[in-house]
């Protein structure tokens, strides 16, 4: 994955948001907003919460605008990692077990939206499901839902009904051999 | 395809970490080592830029129509902007000339170049009823974020954890997270809780069972508090 500045449209208003421009923050949010959201509200389940992190997220990217590093992640990954970042530390701040609630209107698409997703996102996307499609169903499955709910290995195991261990090590070798797929 | 039969402890924990599967207490040392170690935090922001494609499998959803005026309104008026203005301009290159024009009208209106002061930093010893120091905490309100470490000796009490409290003039408590015995973590506010951290606000700690407090408030014995000041 090495998205340039110019095939990323987002990119320029990183700097123009470093600068302190509202408008430019205005037109991110817009344009990325409910991206974020569906983020926060699949691990938190919680319209409110995920609004009050979502703010959280927005002005976390006002103030570090100029730390982003173009060179290493398109704006939407990198925002989208700090939306999913703090969804989870406020996952965990209600407890231990706490997990997402199922919520049915939420199915994953099958594939990325191709019309709204950026050339350079919907390859990185078609790469990484390659690489999870190598996986075995079931570490596939662990990883997802690790991913999309934002739920410990402990809520795991107990959801699996299977001993913690041996979902660390499904877990491990899976994220190994996606590197060694992203990365060959 | 990778040589490696495993992956280095580092490395597992550094996924982990990213993938999001860490319980509070494990999260909250991974943020720590983060923050002391530069090789590491690469490798975390390493794993998170690759798995975090996978985000756009999700439906997007519309938050309220509200929360835009919300962020616009929490966004912070006066925080050097004008410096950072300049160099925004810069790099914009050929908007330079109005962007600059921009500037000074900002610069004009904002009235004299006196920068706005930062709020201050706030911070606490947190003691035991016998007066011993057993958490040092700093609350820095620019960035939201409390920094506190544990004086307790690693080991102490494996069964338990440490739940920090926030203790607003509302004497509610609001949990903020979790400390590791004998370690220092960086704990990031929600907006609700930042809000409230001022110098009218003490910060508690309580012990209590793996996974911390089931109430709204402490459940297990109040070890230590002390008050923010200014610094």
């Amino acid at each position: 994955m090495s998205p340039t500045l110019s095939s990323d449209p987002l990119s320029a208003l990183i700097p123009r948001i470093a600068g302190g421009d509202r408008a430019a923050l205005r037109q991110l949010y817009q344009a990325t907003s409910a991206k974020l959201f569906a983020v926060c509200l699949r691990i938190l389940s919680s319209r409110d919460e995920s609004e009050d992190v979502l703010q959280e997220v927005y002005l976390t990217i006002w103030r570090r605008a100029d730390r982003f590093e173009a060179g290493r992640a398109s704006v939407m990954t990198w925002i989208s990692t700090i939306a999913r970042n703090r969804a989870i530390d406020r996952l965990r701040a209600r407890g231990p077990l706490a997990v997402a609630a199922q919520i049915d209107d939420m199915e994953i698409a099958d594939k990325a939206p191709g019309a709204e997703a950026l050339l350079e996102i919907a390859q990185s996307v078609e790469a990484l499901n390659d690489c999870l499609s190598q996986l075995d169903a079931r570490t596939r499955g662990v990883i997802r839902t690790a991913f999309f709910e934002g739920v410990t290995y402990e809520a795991l195991a107990l959801r699996l009904d299977t001993p913690l261990g041996t979902i660390k090590s499904w877990i491990r070798r899976g994220l190994l051999k996606l590197r060694g797929c992203l990365e060959p | 395809m990778s040589q490696e039969a495993e992956l280095s402890d580092d490395e597992a924990l550094a996924a982990e970490h990213a993938l999001g599967v860490l319980n509070a207490a494990d999260r909250a040392t991974a943020e720590s080592r983060m923050a002391q170690d530069f090789a590491f935090a690469r490798m975390v922001v390493a794993w998170r830029y690759r798995l975090a494609p996978l985000a756009a499998l999700l439906k997007p959803v519309e938050p309220s129509a509200e929360l835009w005026t919300r962020i616009e309104h929490a966004l912070p008026a006066n925080d050097n902007r004008s410096l950072r203005l300049w160099r925004g301009a810069a790099i914009s290159g050929l908007g330079l000339a109005a962007a600059s024009l921009a500037a000074v009208s900002v610069i004009v209106l904002q009235g004299p170049l006196v920068p706005a002061a930062p709020p201050p930093m706030l911070s606490a010893k947190l003691d035991t009823a016998q007066g011993q120091h057993l958490f040092v905490a700093a609350y820095d309100p620019q960035r939201q974020a409390v920094v506190i470490s544990s004086l307790v000796p690693p080991g102490t009490d494996p069964g338990h954890v440490h739940q920090l409290w926030l203790i607003p003039s509302d004497g509610k408590p609001r949990a903020l997270g979790f400390v590791p015995v004998g370690a220092s973590v960086k704990i990031l506010l929600a907006p609700p809780a930042a809000g409230l951290t001022d110098s009218q606000a003490t910060l508690a700690i309580s012990v209590e069972a793996p996974g911390g407090s089931k109430t709204i408030g402490p459940t297990g014995p109040v070890v230590a508090k002390g008050a923010l000041t200014k610094i």
